[in-house]
This record gives structure tokens, C-alpha cells and sequence, in this order.
């Protein structure tokens, strides 16, 4: 065995027998960065729309003594630790934005052994824990030679496209090396590389002079099942692994009226770039025809795109992973992201996604968190930061 | 309103927001040796106490050394509120067990009164448990002025109170027995005493010497007592009061609310009688006192009702002489 891997596992075999210390450390100083995911779950953050809980972590940022509090043009919050050599920096993002409207009551409920409200998993547990980070190492006794870039990114949902991640990025000035993103969902999540993706939304319009008389006239309702039935009959292959997902239909408001518009969100998600391309044709095709032949306006817009990415699963910084994850007695599972890992890989960063415990009723108004396992996902990030800053997850 | 109590108005009433840096508040607690005590009276609250418990203590005892002891006494939940109190690390009493030998009644007013015994800050904090938006400015905001200033012995708080229903919150239509009963009912005994913008808030923090030398009746009426007590012993200038912005709590049955209003009714008369109001009735007050916010100014609103009153129309000529025409 080369001299270079046996140092390597060597460090890598101290890092992971202080796991289970991490672990205790954390469930015993759990009160703060849970007071912090109610805190901060409880402030709506709407995908552009997440002023508030941005200030609020920047008070954090700022009450916790980390260098360079910032707030972006983007609307990204951001703030370092600085390392004890300042080389390079490692990046952890979690991303500020909730698929909950503010008119949505945002209450957290404790219990003894949970947390329930909307966003509470997704994702203000994950920001809860990204503000900790410090606090733990501190408590940890663990001085990093790397910067930690800590960054609470917005616009990252639905139509957003990563929009504030991808702005971070692009104008950070600190060369980093690796970087992760928090989830609060789901404990066990291993994500290394990012589907390709297109998401759009069809508008359905019948226009005022419709010709309500002539043959198969109908509303917006029939015309948008119509639709869709079309766009069903569109191949999709098995490989490469391709899904076409109908995520949202608005039409009508009453029992009795014919809506004269109506539209359809979906997504397309692909390991194949050019299949998405494909796809994308074929919807616009349907779109066309459709309109020509019902008469009606049918328009769609391409709201969110992005390429397929990754790192291997023999990349050192997935296996370090992986064995940390195996330490923790949690069984990994592979799960593509479509979120701001993407724009971390596209980046040029190899990068990892992990969750933090298990959860319930994932985006819905009662979303449950498990406090249990939280502990040992939290101390899974912990321990990959020192494992990155040891230089063991590199090429 | 008088000079002196607008005067009052202006020094006394403050905005949670002013008292936000809370390292100096803990210095200025440190530098006068002040120990502080938060209690939260509690019977089956198990959906709001963990979060009360966990912020409170995490945000002021752990992050910012504000308070000195925190302590849940319960009347006997026969819910999980004890177990997850505890779990969050408050020091849990049942009200039964502290000063046995003056037996136990059941109430909020009786887990108050004990507070005074079992705690051993120089400020006791009281906090209710349905609070389902706490944040740290419903203690940070009530000590404070306690901190600061000396001569102020009794803070109140005041908030929108906002309504939770199962399908959401509606913005008003809290504090309905304040409106109906106390506020009229101050305005014609103890005008003064209606500057206090929600005398039925759960929410206040005291100084040790007021509060061991008042009495506290069991229910309903602790709140309005207290007010009534130490106004009487000590005036109004020893009052201030805190807006803490918006309180979320549960919305409670109209029974409910009479029900309350009868229990608080029995302590006002009670005060009335031993102040000799009763016996000795004044000429009353028509004016009607009443609160109005704006940009952030709190306005006493003086509205004048006089309810006039028609002798029975037997005694009038005019209708005896139509009802009698011979």
C-alpha cells in the first residue's frame, strides 16, 4: 500500500473514533441550534422572499463573532471562520428559502422527542445547523487549518433555479476546495452528483372570441386534460433514467363555470442532457399542435434548467463520506440532487449533500422532524469538515 | 388626561425593541447584583411548554445569562407537560409540594404566590404557557425595566393578540374581557389605573419586595389584584409596561371568558369594599378610557358616556293624564 493512503486512513481511522464523542457533544448542547431552527422556521421564507429569516441569520452570524457577516446582492448570507493557515476554505450551504407561503401559520411544536411544523426539515433545520457549526467546533476543541465559508443561500426553490447559489458562487472571493450542503432530510441522504433538469409551466388560455359552438369546444379543464394526455403518450426511456413529473395544476375557481385558463407546472429529470433536450422539443411541439387545433393559447416557459453533474462514487471525498456515514451507523443512500448541489459541482467544486434525521410528512404543514437521530447527522457533517480540512477527501 | 399621567405614559411604556442588546442588560443586571426568576404556572400545556422552555432557557440562560433560575410549577397536568419541561432542562415543582403546611388550593394565582417562596430572585418573571410565538422579548422585555430603573417595581406587558383558530389566525378580537369589563370599570373607579394598556396580561415581572407583600387570589383575579394593590400601596409611578408586539395564544369560549369576568368581578369588589368605595360611593367618572397605537405613540383616547336616565313614566303627568283621561 503507498505510504500517501496508509497516512490517509491512518488519519482518517483518529477522525472517526472521535465520532462518538461528537455525537454526545452535540446532543448535550442541542438546546441552541434547536432554539435556532424554531426561531428561525417560524419567520416565512418564500422563495424570494426571505429577507427576514436572512437577517435573522445574519444576527447569528454576527452574535456567534464570525468574520465577514455579509448579505450579497443576491440576498445570500454569508460569513467565515477563519482557518489557523487560511489556504483554502470550505464552503457548507443551506439554503434559506421554504416552499410555504407567508400565509401559511409557520408554528414550530416541541415535544419531547420531536419538532413539527411547516419548513421545519426542509430546510430550517439544516440552516439551524450550518449557523452551528462553529459553536460545536469551538465546543469541540477543533481548530480548522481551512476557512469555513458558511452561507445561507436564497432563491434556490422551484422557480428560483438556484438562482442565489449560483450568484455566491460566481462572485466568491476565496478559493475553496470542497463544499456541503445541508439538508434537514433525510438522515442516510448521500448526494455527489446532480440530475439534469428542465422545469417549466403550460398556460392554457381559451381565448375571447372562442368558438364555443364548434366541434369539441370545451374549457380550460377539458383542454388541459387533453394536454396532458398528450404529453403522456411522449416516450420516456429507462436508460438513461428519465422521470416526467406533473408537480402542480391551477384551473377554476367554481362548480359551475367553465375556466377560460388554466396552467400545468412539471418537471423532467434525466441522467441524459441531451434527452432532456429531446423532451423539451416535444413538449413544445404538443404545445404548438395543441393550440392549432383546440383553438386556444397554449404557451410554455422554461422556468428552471440545469445540466447533469457529479463527482464519482470513488471520489475520495464520497468514500470519506460514506465511511463516516457507516461509523455513525447509518446506512448511506445514493440520492441524485436536483437542488444547490449543482451548483456547487457546475461550479467546479466536488461537493456532497447529507441529511440530517428522519422526517415525516416531508412539505407538508405538519413536516416532523426526529430529534434523536439528529444528533449523530449532525455530528456526520462535523466530522467531514475535519476529514475535508485534514486533506483526506482530495484527489 | 393629566400631565402627570401623560407624563407617566411617556417615561413608562416601552417598546421590547429598545432594551434589544441584551449584553448590556446582562451587565447592568451583573453591576447591580440583581438575581433574576422565571416562573411559568403551568396545568396541562404540553403543545407550548417545550418551545417556551427550550427558547427561554437556551436564548437567557445559556447564550445570554439573564436569568439566574427558571422554574415550571404546575397545579397537576395529567399531560406530558412535566416530562417535557424536564427534558428541556426547567426545574419542574407541582404547586402541592411547595409549603405544604398551608395546604394546597388549585389555580394560577396559587402557582404565582408560591413562586415567591420556592424562587430565589431578587425580579420574578412571570411567563403564561400558551404562548405559541415566544421569542426571548417576553422576558428580556418585562426585566429590563426592572434593570434600569430603581423606582419602578412592576412591569406589564401589552401585545396585539391575535387569535389562533384551527384554520388560522385572525388579527383581532383578543382581550375581550379587558375591553368589556376592566377598562370600564377602571375608567369609573381608578382612572388612572387605565393607563395601563393591558391590565389583564399574563405577562409581568415584579421585584421581590412588592410581590411578598400583596395578596394573590387563587384564580382569575390575580392579575387585576395585583394592580389594584400596589396602586393602591404605592401609586402609579412604580408601574411601567412593555409592548412586546404580537402574542399568539389560544382563543377561549365566550363561557369561558363570563366565567372569568365573574371571578375578576369578585376580586374588584372585594377591593372596593375594603378601600371603602362601596360604603362610601364617589360621584363616578363618565369618562371612558380606551388605547389607540399609531406610528408607534400610545394615546389614552378620553371618550365622555354619560348614561343619562328617564324617571318611570308613571311619573309623568303627560302619560298619566292620556292613560286617565277623566
Amino acid at each position: 500500500m503507498p505510504i500517501e493512503q496508509i497516512e490517509t486512513e491512518s488519519l482518517l481511522s483518529a477522525i472517526l473514533q472521535g465520532l462518538p464523542n461528537t455525537i454526545e457533544k452535540i446532543r448535550d448542547m442541542r438546546d441552541s441550534f434547536l432554539t435556532d431552527a424554531v426561531l428561525l422556521g417560524e419567520i416565512p421564507s418564500p422563495t424570494y422572499g426571505e429577507e427576514e429569516r436572512i437577517r435573522a441569520v445574519m444576527d447569528r452570524f454576527r452574535e456567534n463573532g464570525l468574520m465577514n457577516p455579509m448579505v450579497d446582492e443576491f440576498g445570500n448570507a454569508s460569513a467565515h471562520l477563519a482557518g489557523t493557515e487560511g489556504q483554502s476554505s470550505i464552503v457548507v450551504m443551506a439554503h434559506a428559502d421554504s416552499v410555504f407561503s407567508p400565509e401559511v401559520r409557520h408554528e414550530i411544536q416541541v415535544g419531547s422527542d420531536t419538532m413539527t411544523g411547516p419548513g421545519i426539515a426542509d430546510n430550517a433545520l439544516g440552516l439551524a445547523a450550518m449557523i452551528s457549526i462553529p459553536r460545536i467546533l469551538s465546543e469541540l476543541n477543533i481548530k480548522l487549518r481551512d476557512n469555513l465559508i458558511l452561507v445561507a443561500n436564497v432563491k434556490s426553490l422551484g422557480r428560483a433555479n438556484l438562482e442565489g447559489a449560483n450568484g455566491f458562487l460566481e462572485t466568491m472571493s476565496l478559493p475553496a476546495k470542497a463544499g456541503i450542503c445541508i439538508e434537514g432530510s433525510t438522515l442516510g441522504r448521500l448526494s455527489y452528483s446532480g440530475l439534469g433538469t428542465l422545469r417549466g409551466e403550460i398556460t392554457l388560455q381559451v381565448p375571447a372570441d372562442y368558438d364555443w359552438k364548434r366541434f369539441g369546444a370545451a374549457g380550460a379543464i377539458s383542454h388541459l386534460t387533453g394536454l396532458i394526455n398528450h404529453i403522456r403518450e411522449i416516450p420516456i426511456p429507462k436508460e438513461p433514467k428519465t422521470q416526467l413529473v406533473f408537480g402542480g395544476l391551477k384551473c377554476g375557481s367554481s362548480y359551475n363555470t367553465s375556466p377560460r385558463q388554466g396552467s400545468l407546472r412539471f418537471e423532467i429529470t434525466s441522467e441524459g442532457d441531451e434527452l432532456i433536450g429531446q423532451v423539451e422539443n416535444q413538449l413544445n411541439e404538443i404545445c404548438e399542435q395543441f393550440s392549432a387545433e383546440t383553438g386556444t393559447h397554449v404557451q410554455m416557459e422554461v422556468v428552471a434548467k440545469r445540466m447533469n453533474c457529479g463527482i464519482p462514487f470513488t471520489h475520495p471525498l464520497v468514500k470519506t463520506t460514506r465511511s463516516i456515514m457507516q461509523q455513525a451507523g447509518t446506512t448511506p443512500k445514493v440520492d441524485p440532487s436536483t437542488g444547490d448541489l449543482n451548483a456547487l459541482i457546475l461550479g467546479g467544486l466536488p461537493a456532497v449533500t447529507l441529511g440530517l434525521t428522519t422526517v415525516e410528512n416531508l412539505r407538508e404543514t405538519n413536516e416532523t422532524v426526529h430529534l434523536d437521530p439528529l444528533y449523530g447527522g449532525m455530528a456526520q457533517v462535523i466530522t467531514l469538515i475535519q476529514a475535508i480540512d485534514q486533506g483526506i477527501c482530495e484527489l | 388626561m393629566s400631565t402627570k399621567e401623560q407624563s407617566w405614559l411617556e417615561r413608562n411604556t416601552f417598546h421590547h425593541s429598545v432594551f434589544w442588546d441584551l449584553i448590556k442588560l446582562v451587565e447592568e443586571k451583573e453591576r447591580k447584583g440583581l438575581k433574576i426568576s422565571l416562573c411559568i404556572p403551568t396545568l396541562n400545556e404540553e403543545k407550548t411548554i417545550g418551545k417556551e422552555v427550550l427558547i427561554l432557557r437556551s436564548e437567557l440562560m445559556e447564550r445570554y445569562p439573564l436569568v439566574d433560575e427558571f422554574a415550571v410549577i404546575d397545579s397537576g397536568s395529567e399531560d406530558k407537560t412535566l416530562e417535557v419541561a424536564q427534558n428541556y432542562g426547567a426545574d419542574v415543582y407541582l404547586a402541592s409540594d411547595i409549603l405544604p403546611e398551608v395546604g394546597n388550593k388549585r389555580g394560577k394565582g396559587e402557582n404565582l404566590w408560591k413562586a415567591i417562596h420556592q424562587l430565589k430572585g431578587d425580579i420574578i418573571c412571570y411567563v403564561d404557557a400558551d404562548i405559541s410565538n415566544i421569542h426571548p422579548r417576553f422576558v428580556y422585555g418585562l426585566v429590563a425595566p426592572l434593570i434600569h430603573r430603581d423606582e419602578v417595581t412592576y412591569v406589564k406587558a401589552f401585545y396585539d393578540r391575535p387569535l389562533n383558530y384551527s384554520s388560522g389566525i385572525r388579527p383581532s378580537g383578543g382581550g375581550r374581557v379587558t375591553e368589556i369589563l376592566i377598562r370600564p370599570l377602571f375608567s369609573l373607579f381608578y382612572p388612572e389605573l387605565s393607563n395601563v394598556i393591558q391590565p389583564l396580561s399574563g405577562e409581568y415581572a415584579a421585584r421581590r419586595e412588592v410581590l411578598e407583600q400583596i395578596p394573590f387570589p387563587i384564580g382569575y383575579g390575580v392579575e387585576t389584584s395585583h394592580l389594584l394593590d400596589l396602586y393602591e400601596k404605592f401609586g402609579l409611578e412604580t408601574f411601567a409596561q412593555t409592548d412586546l408586539d404580537r402574542r399568539v395564544h389560544r382563543n377561549q369560549t365566550t363561557n369561558a371568558l363570563g366565567k372569568m369576568s365573574f371571578g375578576i368581578l369578585q376580586t374588584f369588589f372585594n377591593r372596593l369594599h375594603a378601600q371603602g368605595k362601596l360604603d362610601r360611593m364617589p360621584d363616578l367618572d363618565t369618562f371612558y378610557r380606551r388605547f389607540e397605537v399609531e406610528d408607534g405613540n400610545y394615546r389614552q383616547l378620553i371618550q365622555e358616556v354619560v348614561e343619562e336616565e328617564r324617571p318611570p313614566m308613571i311619573d309623568i303627568e303627560g302619560y298619566r293624564n292620556r292613560q286617565n283621561p277623566s
